[in-house]
């Protein structure tokens, strides 16, 4: 198993290494230069030059990208040229909204996805069985923007005055102040002074609001996350109701669930505790490799909902020419990408002997 | 003592027969894709985008792009701008225009527009995944064929391109090559590159030790008439299937580039620009978003469903006898 690790392990640097070395060459190949985007009409050739100096966009490309993979290895990924401030503090600010908005919706995913597709493999050829996989074609047919939009009108205008509604827009509500919990408990006195790691906790406000025991501030932080979460977690919905359908289909056929049915086991037990479990392994890469997914989902539901993301910052950052903030952040999402996909062959191969042998 | 040794005369009924002719896979898959309800519900949405996409000059009933503001019969009805759909069986009065979805922002037809944006993301679908198996193919082919280092480095760069989220890596292309429908058809087209590059390497590492291909090497055929003539066409059925199947998220990724304004441009009619424009307005006017969407949706649904139905009738696990 060590071995099987540290294989992948090895395997995965060189890919780190390309993703540092395209990330660093498609912002430099964005055209238009950096200077005239942030300053516009105020951009003098005197104000670029100095600008560039600054920047280290005169040296020669190599140096820059030497330069760039050396602090890149000590956690620097630069300072963000508009907004003038390290871009590892901007994730570490930033990031928490993607993530809590990734797990809502994988939570949702899964929490309907799974149990469908049960449901869906044990009532084969049901109407209940062709309701659900109607449901799930045209789930995996949506655009996520489209649906969020259609969330936000039908939860906040066509529901407004009933107790369904939602808010539209927000991560939470206007004017609520926030304690972050390291400060409720004494760690830090100046929340300016805090490492990222804490910041980075406190800004995950659901996490925030159990570990400072905030009931008001929970419900307030969940109800702004339900419908961009429905709308990020709708497509990996449906794809996980299909494979999880496919997959217990499969395991119901066979001889050890006959067996189970006829030495009286209840009809519950057989299906969740031989078919289902035995269905497992599919369902969880599927579930795993929805990582993509969610990101994309988040980019595009971020704007619309007005959360301030990676994603919405990304896309910002493109528009303002800031490569160090696109470079950062278009690296760190492949990175935790690569990882996530490591930690999940690593998991394959420790549930399956047959993986880990080959 | 003799025995009479009888040899039973063998009957033409005795000998089993096949209860089908063996069919080619053609056939056999084309029989499979008819005998799948939700396959051909599949081909006929698409067919029916088709149709409305070849027919959008005839069927509608306005320009895409002309304001309905300087237009005499529009005279006198208040604020044209983002204007509610006016269907007049369902009540809108006979004395205005009827408008099936309603005008724009501009006071564009919506209609006229969505039946136009037909044309937009079906040309983009179909081109950017022709153009990802093309390139994805040839990469796959040449690294699976030559091996070695070729192979290893085809497909570790291959890796790298798959290390990104597909919608992040088209971003980042698009914004490098600057928003348009081309750039975004082309970053998409790039983006699936080395599924394709994958797929067909593996097809290839499994032909090439085949004994038709032995035996071309044999009588001293080239590398590219091996390469080209002998194994391609064997290894190319599978990219055509995985194809069918990522037209639909094509489609959707389009859209979505279209969308965050990296894709069409104004006042080009693409269903995902036109929600774009729309989307600060959908507490007001939501049918400037919903008819866009809709269209976007059934068109991803017949390609998913035929898509799926085409991959079900390939699978010779699924077949009946």
């Amino acid at each position: 198993m060590t071995t099987f690790i540290l294989r992948r392990i090895v395997l995965t640097i060189p890919v780190l290494f390309g993703i540092l070395a395209l990330t660093f060459l498609l912002t430099r190949l964005i055209p238009g230069r950096p200077c005239t985007a942030i300053y516009g009409e105020r951009a003098t050739e005197a104000l670029c030059s100095a600008f560039d100096a600054r920047y280290g966009l005169n040296d020669p490309l190599g140096q820059q990208f030497l330069n760039y993979v050396g602090r890149v290895m000590t956690g620097d990924l630069g300072d963000s040229i508009r907004l003038s401030r390290p871009v590892v503090d901007l994730l570490a600010e930033r990031l928490p909204v993607t993530v809590e908005l990734a797990f809502a919706a994988l939570f949702f995913a899964v929490i309907i996805g799974v149990p469908a597709g049960i449901i869906s493999a044990y009532k084969r050829n049901t109407p209940a069985d062709y309701f659900t996989m109607i449901i799930a074609n045209i789930g995996v047919s949506m655009p996520v923007f489209w649906l969020g939009l259609m969330l936000a009108y039908m939860f906040a205008v066509v529901l407004r005055d009933t107790p369904f509604a939602l808010p539209p827009s927000g991560r939470l509500d206007a004017g609520t102040q926030i304690v972050p919990f390291f400060v409720q408990w004494g760690l830090v006195t100046d929340a300016t002074t805090a490492s990222p790691i804490l910041v980075f906790i406190s800004r995950l406000y659901t996490v925030n609001a159990i570990l400072t025991a905030n009931t008001a501030l929970f419900t307030n932080s969940v109800r702004h996350l339900i419908l961009p979460a429905i709308a990020v977690g709708t497509i990996s919905m449906s794809i996980i109701a299909r494979m999880t359908r496919s997959s217990v289909l499969e395991t119901l056929n066979q001889d050890y669930v006959r067996t189970a049915r006829a030495k009286g086991l209840r009809e519950l037990t057989v299906v969740m505790r031989h078919a289902f479990r035995n269905s497992l392994l599919p369902i969880i890469t599927i579930i795993s490799l929805n990582f993509g997914l969610l990101i994309s989902g988040a980019v595009l539901t971020e704007t619309i909902f007005g959360l301030t993301g990676v994603g919405r910052t990304l896309f910002d950052g493109i528009s303002s020419r800031d490569y160090p903030l696109v470079q950062g952040f278009t690296f760190f999402i492949a990175f935790a990408f690569v990882l996530i996909n490591l930690l999940v062959d690593i998991l394959y191969g420790y549930l399956d002997p047959r993986i880990r042998l080959s | 003592m003799t025995t009479d040794i009888t040899i039973p005369k063998l009957q033409a009924a005795d000998i089993p027969t096949a209860t089908r002719r063996p069919q080619s896979m053609l056939v056999e898959t084309l029989y499979n894709l008819k005998r799948n309800r939700s396959a051909m519900i599949g081909l006929a949405i698409i067919s029916f985008m088709f149709a409305l996409a070849i027919f959008a000059p005839v069927i509608a009933p306005y320009n895409p792009l002309q304001p309905m503001l300087d237009r005499d019969d529009h005279r006198g009805l208040g604020r044209l701008p983002g204007r509610a759909p006016c269907i007049h069986l369902l009540g809108c009065t006979l004395e205005e225009p009827e408008h099936f979805m309603g005008l724009d922002l501009n006071g564009r037809d919506m209609f006229s527009r969505v039946l136009w944006g037909a044309r937009y993301s079906l040309v983009v679908g179909i081109f950017s995944v022709a153009i990802g198996i093309t390139s994805g193919a040839l990469v796959g082919m040449v690294a699976g064929y030559a091996g070695g280092w070729t192979d290893d480095i085809l497909m570790r760069l291959m890796d790298i391109l798959l290390a990104f989220p597909a919608l992040i890596l088209a971003i980042a292309i698009v914004s490098f090559a600057g928003p348009s429908l081309e750039n975004a058809l082309l970053a998409i087209a790039i983006v699936s590159i080395p599924v394709y590059a994958r797929l067909a390497r593996a097809n290839v590492l499994s032909i090439k030790e085949m004994e038709f291909v032995t035996a071309s090497r044999a009588v001293g055929a080239s590398h590219k008439r091996i390469l080209f003539i002998q194994i391609m066409p064997n290894a190319l059925t599978s990219l055509i299937v995985q194809g069918t199947l990522d037209v639909g998220s094509v489609v959707l990724t389009a859209a979505a580039l279209s969308f965050i304004g990296l894709g069409a441009q104004p006042p080009t009619p693409e269903w995902g620009a036109i929600l774009s424009e729309g989307r600060n307005y959908v507490f007001t006017s939501p049918h400037l978003v919903f008819f866009p969407g809709i269209m976007i949706m059934i068109t991803v649904l017949g390609f998913n469903l035929l898509g799926d139905g085409l991959r079900d009738a390939m699978d010779p696990r699924l077949n009946r006898n």
